[in-house]
């Protein structure tokens, strides 16, 4: 990703991104153009975990929670308090930031798979309360009648919508990753002594990773609410939470573009792996099983061996 | 009175059981470096082929061979991850560990999904549904025998790790391969066997939840949680721990929902946990975990 930056392969970037964001509702429709809807979606909040987990290295089993404080953010707002979503939107996103400012401050103090497990149990935590508080979030029933967004009536206006949102989610990854701070990500990453030696505020640049993951969280769901109009707890569970990271290292840990393609590799498997019947998720996890062991570095990590085998 | 000892008893019962899981969970990760996440998985499949194996070999043999049966195929279950999961994941990362074992806890659960459908299992308690008068309290009998149960395989897990040349061995493969396999130690082998104890572990807990939960294949998960929880709480690493953290787990669940919310019991377990992580890290008896991992 880091190439992306220098400007040499830009014109190749710029064709790309012109290709995959304009075509795709021009030759598709029905369900695969929904799909692709939903995987641009997920793809923002897989962003938020290059972030959390691919340059900071916190093992974040919770990002389909802030999708869910985004979600029922927006979906409150707009329906119980009338809110247009332009202005709902951007609370939902704070919304999920304070919290993951708020439950960073006391967790991000673990490391590696004590990490994993409480943010696991975060997770559930939401879940249960959006289960239960009935009168705010309509419980296991869920909350419908979400507004859509304005001017955007259609699943092909809203992947062009959503294709510009995740580019500028891109687009802004890419300066971070570049700047001073996402450079102290990936030294706190790679040797957390050597960088504290070096004098990067170690645990300030971790939680602000995981703030700015939840926002990105907190933006997906953000756009989520108003696409399918109706949030479930369901939706925001651990299972989900596995799911956004899985794509996260189909698609290769620490690389942007890689964040993407696994978000929508993931997105489709079910509709590909549709011929194995009952057995869809044995299949999947035998998949996730082989990609971590067969290719560790992801799908960008495997496409740059075989591009440049000498030079890894 | 009578009505917060039974509960009490349940709730000694069921945390006997998440201690029972939350030592497999700590078996495995203490000796072989694994954090399983597909612990619940295994406690489920335990139930699942105890149900089916009771039911077939009712008629021959009863019981004690239906026990036996699904023991042994908990061993193959716990010799297969082994071959399948451990040794292909060893040394890897904390998050492929993590991704990894969660990918296998889905084949389980799918596989256990088309065996046995989504319907819950029945079991019936080798101790039948029966209660017992304990100074003056009606306890349930299956919840009597759990507790004593949980407490005879404590003893012999700590003996077996304690006080004899395997438990030696065990142990000092976890303390330094390296010096170990100096030592002579076949560490495949080793290895082999104690992933059958943890599958063994976890087996025995779904068995025993069984008569008195309905165990349904999609629990695993559930079940997981609180024996992580029970883990984190007890201390990582200490078997003490693991049996007091899944007793206070079982206690926050079982009291909590009777007296101040049943809804949000779950939530009570994890508050417990997450103030753990934040004001105890060490947990009741355990080293410091925070910075490891």
């Amino acid at each position: 990703m880091s190439r992306l930056a220098t400007g040499r392969t830009a014109p190749a970037v710029a064709a790309a991104v012109l290709l995959l964001g304009v075509l795709p509702p021009l030759l598709l429709s029905g369900y695969a153009l929904r799909l692709l809807d939903l995987a641009l979606i997920a793809a923002v909040a897989v962003v938020g975990l290059v972030f959390a987990f691919g340059y900071a290295g916190l093992v974040h089993l919770g990002q389909a929670g802030f999708v869910g404080i985004g979600a029922y953010g927006v979906a409150v707002l707009t329906t119980r308090a009338q809110w247009p979503v332009w202005t709902a939107a951007p609370v939902a996103m704070l919304l999920a930031g304070g919290v993951a400012l708020l439950i960073g401050a006391p967790l991000l103090r673990l490391r590696g798979h004590y990490l994993a497990l409480a943010t696991v149990g975060f997770n559930e935590t939401l879940v249960v309360i959006a289960k239960n508080w009935t009168a705010l979030t309509g419980g296991d029933d869920g909350l419908g009648g979400v507004p859509g967004i304005g001017g955007i009536g259609s699943d092909r206006a809203f992947y062009w919508f959503a294709a510009a949102v995740l580019l500028g989610v891109l687009l802004l990854g890419a300066a971070l990753r570049g700047s001073r701070f996402g450079r102290a990500m990936i030294a706190v990453r790679d040797d957390e002594l050597a960088a504290a030696a070096a004098g990067v505020p170690v645990f300030r640049v971790r939680l602000l990773a995981f703030v700015l993951a939840a926002v990105l969280g907190g933006l997906s769901g953000a756009l989520y609410a108003p696409y399918a109009s109706f949030v479930v707890p369901g939706d925001f569970d651990v299972v989900h939470s596995i799911t956004l990271l899985v794509m996260l290292i189909v698609g290769g840990e620490a690389s942007l573009p890689g964040a993407v393609a696994g978000a929508v590799i993931v997105s489709f498997a079910p509709e590909w792996l549709r011929f194995v019947g009952a057995a869809y998720l044995s299949v999947f996890g035998v998949l996730v099983l082989l990609v971590l062991v067969l290719m560790p570095q992801g799908l960008v990590g495997a496409l740059a061996r075989l591009r440049r085998p000498r030079h890894v | 009175m009578g009505e917060l000892a039974q509960l009490v008893v349940n709730a000694l019962a069921v945390g006997g059981i998440y201690a029972l899981i939350a030592m497999s969970f700590e078996l495995a990760y203490e000796s072989t470096g694994v954090v399983n996440f597909a612990t619940g998985q295994l406690a489920v499949m335990g139930a699942m082929i105890g149900a089916s194996a009771l039911a077939l070999l009712r008629l021959h043999g009863g019981l004690p061979v239906g026990y036996l049966a699904t023991a042994a195929a908990m061993a193959v279950v716990g010799l297969a991850f082994f071959a399948a999961v451990f040794r292909p994941l060893r040394g890897a990362p904390p998050v492929t560990i993590v991704i990894g074992t969660i990918a296998i806890g889905m084949v389980i659960q799918n596989v256990a999904q088309l065996v046995w459908g989504p319907l819950p299992v029945a079991m019936r308690s080798p101790v039948g549904s029966g209660t017992i008068h304990l100074a003056g309290v009606a306890l349930p009998l299956h919840a009597v025998f759990v507790i004593a149960v949980t407490v005879a395989l404590v003893g012999v897990v700590h003996a077996l790790l304690h006080a004899t040349p395997l438990g030696v061995q065990m142990r000092a493969l976890a303390q330094d391969a390296e010096t170990a396999l100096l030592m002579g130690i076949r560490p495949l082998r080793l290895y082999g066997m104690i992933w059958v104890l943890v599958a063994l572990l976890a087996g025995i807990a779904g068995v025993l939840l069984a008569p008195m939960w309905f165990i349904d294949v999609t629990m695993g998960d559930t079940l997981a949680l609180k024996a992580f929880a029970a883990a984190i709480i007890g201390g990582f690493g200490s078997i003490p721990g693991a049996v007091c953290g899944g007793v206070l787990v079982g206690l926050a669940e079982i009291l909590g929902a009777a007296y101040v919310s049943s809804d949000y019991k779950d939530a009570f377990v994890f508050a417990l946990m997450i103030a753990f992580l934040v004001l105890r890290p060490q947990g009741l008896f355990g080293e410091r975990i925070g910075a490891r991992g």
